[in-house]
């Protein structure tokens, strides 16, 4: 057993770390934060050029065929930050969903161009009547000779804002496994995206008007795509507990610090029990998160079944982040709310990334219908 | 005992005369409740209300107050609850709290000068206590003010005051002697804004912490050799701590509360119009779940401010209860927002125009709940307090703070 990273592994934490002190320090995310776009061509050009975006699509298709621990390191120091942009929903999320659905044909034709970033890909599932999971998907197109014709909207899709490709999910027929996944070009007349305002990060709409999309814009077979989109899911998942992860050990650095620094009362608030044991609950939050998350990966790196590991991740890094960024709240008390501190850069990507890819009752739901395997193995 | 306020037939027919007069007299409200054009509406009303005395209900009615009983208070109270208000209708923590700790260390010549214009809804006040070095420790303000001849000069800077409109005065605690005891050498000073020497700068902050029609924004005042009259310390030079004991004691929720909590009704209305696999929301068992964990945290916080209103109104000895209901109402309000959102999925994130059903209210309440955490004293120091009162590991039991005269 050897639960540290390797020698390799902290060489790219630092390189991650040097980059966001050179280029992103929290000040600047502060502003960006503000922007539409939410990030800048600074941040998607260097992630594309040092190869952290493509890091896990396989070499033949001009990624960097990393394993999940490497980029999950990468994407730990990303959530630090807090890095925006759309990294995780394009080089993880939807090249997992092509390299793992498409066929041979549309793995060559799309994953290099993500990996490059020339692409920007996104993925969506859930719609008006919100509800995560492939029996939420109610959007059918109507066939039109050699096209897909799609009316209606998918919501709270993360980064479709600056997407070229949103992957959408639809029902192609009445059966459960009746579902396909539409490699859909954002261009397309009858296509609008727009980002949602409020206590979000990159969540938006996608607006379907009479849009026509071709039939082979279909990702591999119609009625194939369950399991396949599963294995994606569980592949992906991890990623995005690593960036939650990340952001948890950021909000317990600052809150350590300022209890360090602030004082009251003639002593440094640290020495109070009260706040002590915010940053008690915490740490335990962190660790927590921490532990489930690089156990999922470790089971996907060596090949084990990882289905229990990575919705346990899920449901504990959601939660764990939520009440760490509430702990380090109560800890900084007024200078956590000022905009410029930057604290609440992370209370925003706690609150928004809880339902990402399923919210914590989601994952425990899963849960329960696996706990039986769970006594038996 | 009796939970219902019971009224006689003349309150009976003073709340037709309220619904009446309230009916006639609210104003039209649209948009963003805070904008400058809807916060002048207010403040009319605020103003017709002062003239009949039912701004501050039961304030004396020769300082300007009403001088009515409890239970005329609470039917006022409850029916500007029917419109969504408080009483009054805008931001004025300060004109409460500063009020009632005149009534009970001003002088006569005070109360007489400094009291009507807030009892009748001439002034808005700011409560200015927490300086950059002195926020949970409030008597380790570095804020200083020096006497020279009739006048103090006043020196310093205080943050997270106030609120979006502007004020017409503020009041604030001093140093008086730098080298004096702690809690002995500080002083109470009532300062009309327009001094020369006051600078105000908005502060960027989260959300609007709850504190109601325009208290959005937060700001800085800086203090740059401001002089003020002598006649505006009130409770004598180095007794301040004094009556700061007054206002904490009531901000910290000593005061009570008659209105209930209205998270639960609206999120009931919510989830039975929201739809879910073509049926209403509310028909799920896990939304039913979260509503009632909503509506178990709101009872508990109405039940502590409704006891504290009638400890307050009739003179019970209080000790721990304001924390209580305070601390209680500030995490409660985190697992509020919780429940919210599991129960509303990213819906509760949003205020987007097209898709957002709570006229912005969830968002804002996701933000407003973190930051309601720290205003009137940290959810800590309410438990701090409550742990003295309370009595813990020691034999003498901290008194609550003088709140009437
Ligand atoms: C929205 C909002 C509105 C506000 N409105 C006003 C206003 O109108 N007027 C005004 O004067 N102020 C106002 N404030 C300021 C507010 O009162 C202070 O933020 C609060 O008292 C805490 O002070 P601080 O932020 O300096 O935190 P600190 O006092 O620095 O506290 C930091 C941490 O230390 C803990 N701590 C401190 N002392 C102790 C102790 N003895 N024991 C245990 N734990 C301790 C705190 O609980 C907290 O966790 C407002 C604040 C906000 C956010």
């Amino acid at each position: 057993m050897d639960l540290s990273l390797t020698e390799s592994q902290q060489l790219l934490k630092q390189s991650v770390e040097d980059f966001i002190e050179r280029e992103a320090p929290r000040d600047t995310l502060v502003e960006l934060q503000q922007t539409e776009r939410g990030f800048n061509d600074t941040i998607w050009k260097t992630a594309a050029e040092t190869g952290w975006l493509g890091m896990l699509i396989p070499e033949q298709y001009g990624g960097g065929g990393a394993e999940f621990t490497d980029a999950a390191v990468v994407y730990e120091a990303l959530g630090h930050a807090p890095m925006p942009g759309p990294m995780f929903s394009s080089g993880v999320l939807s090249a997992q969903i092509i390299q793992h659905v498409g066929s041979e044909e549309q793995r060559q034709r799309h994953l290099p161009a993500i990996a490059s970033g020339e692409v920007i890909c996104t993925f969506a599932l859930t719609e008006p009547e919100y509800r995560w999971g492939l029996h939420g998907v109610r959007m059918r197109p109507r066939e039109d000779g050699e096209h897909y014709v799609l009316d209606g909207a998918k919501l709270f899709v993360y980064d479709a804002h600056a997407a070229d490709y949103v992957i959408t999910a639809v029902r192609t027929g009445d059966g459960e496994d009746d579902i396909g996944l539409l490699m859909v070009d954002t261009k397309t007349p009858g296509i609008s995206t727009r980002r949602l305002g409020g206590f979000t990060s990159s969540e938006s709409e996608v607006i379907f008007q009479n849009a026509r999309v071709p039939k082979s814009a279909l990702l591999g077979r119609p009625g194939g795509v369950r399991n396949a989109l599963d294995r994606a899911l569980m592949n992906a998942t991890p990623l995005l507990c690593a960036y939650q992860v990340g952001g948890a050990q950021a909000v317990f650095d600052l809150s350590v610090k300022y209890s360090r620094e602030r004082v009251q009362f003639g002593r440094p608030i640290g020495r109070f029990q009260f706040v002590q044991n915010h940053i008690v609950q915490l740490v335990n939050h962190l660790d927590a998160a921490r532990w489930t998350t690089y156990e999922a990966l470790w089971k996907l790196d060596s090949g084990r079944e990882a289905t229990v590991s990575v919705h346990l991740a899920k449901a504990v890094t959601s939660e764990g982040y939520r009440e760490a960024c509430d702990y380090a709240h109560e800890v900084h008390a007024g200078t956590g709310v000022m905009r410029e501190y930057g604290l609440t850069l992370f209370t925003r990507l706690s609150r928004s990334l809880y339902h990402a890819l399923g919210e914590p009752r989601y994952h425990r739901k899963r849960l329960a219908d696996l706990v039986a395997t769970i006594a038996v193995d | 005992m009796d939970f219902a306020p019971s009224y006689t037939p003349e309150q009976e027919a003073f709340r037709s005369e309220v619904r009446a007069w309230l009916s006639e007299h609210m104003p039209k409200t649209g948009g963003d409740l805070d904008s400058d054009e809807n916060y002048r509406k207010f403040r009319q009303l605020g103003r017709d209300l002062g003239k009949r005395g039912w701004l501050r209900p039961t304030a004396p009615k020769q300082y300007g107050g009403g001088g009515l009983d409890v239970a005329s208070a609470i039917v006022l109270y409850e029916e500007m609850d029917a419109y969504g208000l408080p009483i009054p209708p805008y931001y004025d923590s300060g004109g409460w709290l500063g009020g009632a700790s005149i009534l009970v260390w001003g002088t006569e010549e005070q109360k007489q000068r400094l009291l009507p214009p807030i009892f009748t809804g001439d002034v808005v006040t700011w409560q200015l206590l927490t300086g950059p070095e002195a926020g949970s420790d409030l008597a380790g303000t570095k804020t200083d003010a020096r006497r020279d001849g009739d006048e103090y000069v006043i020196n310093g800077e205080k943050i997270y005051v106030g609120g979006s409109h502007g004020a017409d005065q503020f009041w604030t605690i001093t140093r008086t002697n730098p080298d004096g005891d702690r809690h002995k050498n500080l002083s109470w000073f009532m300062i009309p804004a327009n001094l020369p020497g006051i600078t105000v700068r908005p502060m960027e902050l989260l959300g609007d912490g709850g504190e109601g029609i325009g208290a959005g924004v937060k700001n800085t005042v800086y203090f740059d050799n401001v002089r003020v009259p002598a006649a505006n310390l009130v409770g004598g030079e180095n007794n301040g701590w004094q009556v700061a004991s007054t206002h904490l004691e009531l901000e910290h929720g000593s005061g009570g509360s008659v209105g209930r909590n209205r998270w639960f009704t609206r999120a009931l209305r919510w989830a039975n119009e929201q739809q879910r696999d073509g049926r209403p929301l509310i028909e799920d068992p896990e939304a039913r779940d979260r509503l009632v964990d909503i509506f178990v945290l709101t009872e508990i916080s109405r039940l502590f401010g409704l006891r504290n209103f009638w400890m307050n109104r009739t003179h019970q000895p209080m000790t721990y209860e304001g924390p209580q209901s305070s601390y209680f109402r500030k995490l409660s309000g985190l697992k509020i927002t919780e429940a919210l959102h599991s129960l509303f999925g990213p819906y509760a994130l949003t205020h987007d125009e097209r898709w957002d059903f709570s006229e912005g209210t969830l968002d804002a309440y996701q933000r407003s709940a973190i930051v309601a955490l720290h205003p009137g004293g940290t959810a800590d120091i309410q438990k701090v307090i409550m742990a003295r009162r309370i009595g813990m590991g020691r034999e003498e039991r901290e008194s609550a703070g003088k709140t009437v005269e």
